[in-house]
């Protein structure tokens, strides 16, 4: 019994540590400390996404990709373009507008960036 | 309506929990509030564990990164000060045992102990951080470890990477020679003699 309340008094003194008087600095040390980490490792992250892209640059340069997805986006252009003519006739559409492949990808992407900033916004309202 | 970040009045006034919840979200403000209330204790626990002043800060600050970095595992099982508390003695253990020579905890090592601490008579009085002086450096940790930051035996075994049964024993000798000392009725230097 007297083990186990000198057990709990001396869990007391532990707990009643002395405040110091520089309490203030130490917590400013310590955030600065954390900004000095954060900023090496953005710093680090940058450097690395840097050298990554321009490695994956150099590689898709050197692969011929760029020429494949040139002939591989020309041949789905004109996929879609053919269908849109059946599905749609030239006729039915007003004067002036012209509906190919290249429009309904451009519209694609833009209605893409368009949703992704609506998200964006509405997770910042929140 | 967009969120702003609390100000530091309303920082001040927040339970360490919502400012738990706040620095989990990048929250550095909260953070500081955080290292701010509870330094002074993990400081100290650095100190009574043997750390000087330079090191017990930087260990503490140590401590306080790691802390931030884990902050999604705190549960709000504990305390946070508690928390923070076990990972700074923690690293003190890692950082003794790195710079001291094999054997730490082994039996001989309780020699550096201050034997004679209640040779004087006079220490009925001494408060906790004297108290502390007079045990040895091993005896000093493992009650530290488990008084100061609410580790089991076991965990202070595992954390020293030593036998069970050793960091009990060292406890047993650790609290004998504090109660000798910290007795009210200064009986200390008996109770010191018995258990040196």
């Amino acid at each position: 019994m007297a083990e186990v309340s000198f057990e709990a008094r001396l869990e007391r003194m532990f707990a009643q540590a002395p405040a110091m008087r520089d309490g203030e600095l130490f917590a400013l040390r310590v955030l600065e400390r954390l900004d000095r980490g954060w900023t090496a490792r953005r710093l680090l992250i940058g450097a690395m996404g840097a050298v990554g892209g321009v490695v994956g640059a150099a590689q898709l340069l050197s692969s011929g990709a760029v020429g494949q997805l040139q002939a591989l986006g020309a041949e789905s252009n004109a996929f879609v373009t053919q269908h849109l003519a059946q599905a749609i006739p030239p006729s039915v559409l007003p004067a002036g507008v012209t509906l190919n492949g290249q429009v309904v990808f451009m519209t694609l992407a833009l209605a893409v960036v368009a949703a992704g900033l609506g998200i964006a916004r509405a997770i910042r309202e929140i | 309506m967009a969120r702003t970040a609390p100000d530091r009045p309303a920082l001040q006034s927040a339970h360490d929990l919502e400012l738990v919840a706040l620095a989990s979200t990048g929250g550095r403000a909260a953070f500081g509030e955080l290292a701010r209330r509870h330094g002074s204790a993990v400081r100290g626990l650095m100190r009574r564990m043997g750390a000087d002043g330079a090191l017990a800060d930087d260990l503490a600050q140590d401590a306080f990164l790691a802390a931030f970095e884990q902050i999604g595992d705190f549960r709000g099982e504990g305390t946070f000060q508690a928390w923070v508390k076990r990972i700074a003695a923690r690293l003190y253990v890692r950082r003794w045992r790195k710079s001291a020579r094999e054997g730490l905890l082994a039996e001989g090592a309780e020699a550096e102990a201050a034997g004679d601490a209640g040779e004087g008579g006079a220490v009925s009085r001494l408060d906790l951080d004297d108290a502390l002086k007079g045990l040895s450096q091993a005896e000093r940790v493992c009650v530290s470890l488990c008084y100061g930051a609410g580790l089991s035996h076991a965990e202070a075994a595992a954390a020293l990477n030593a036998p069970l049964g050793t960091v009990k024993s060292h406890v047993k000798r650790g609290l004998d020679r504090l109660r000798a000392r910290l007795s009210p009725d200064g009986d200390g230097a008996q109770a010191s003699k018995v258990h040196g």
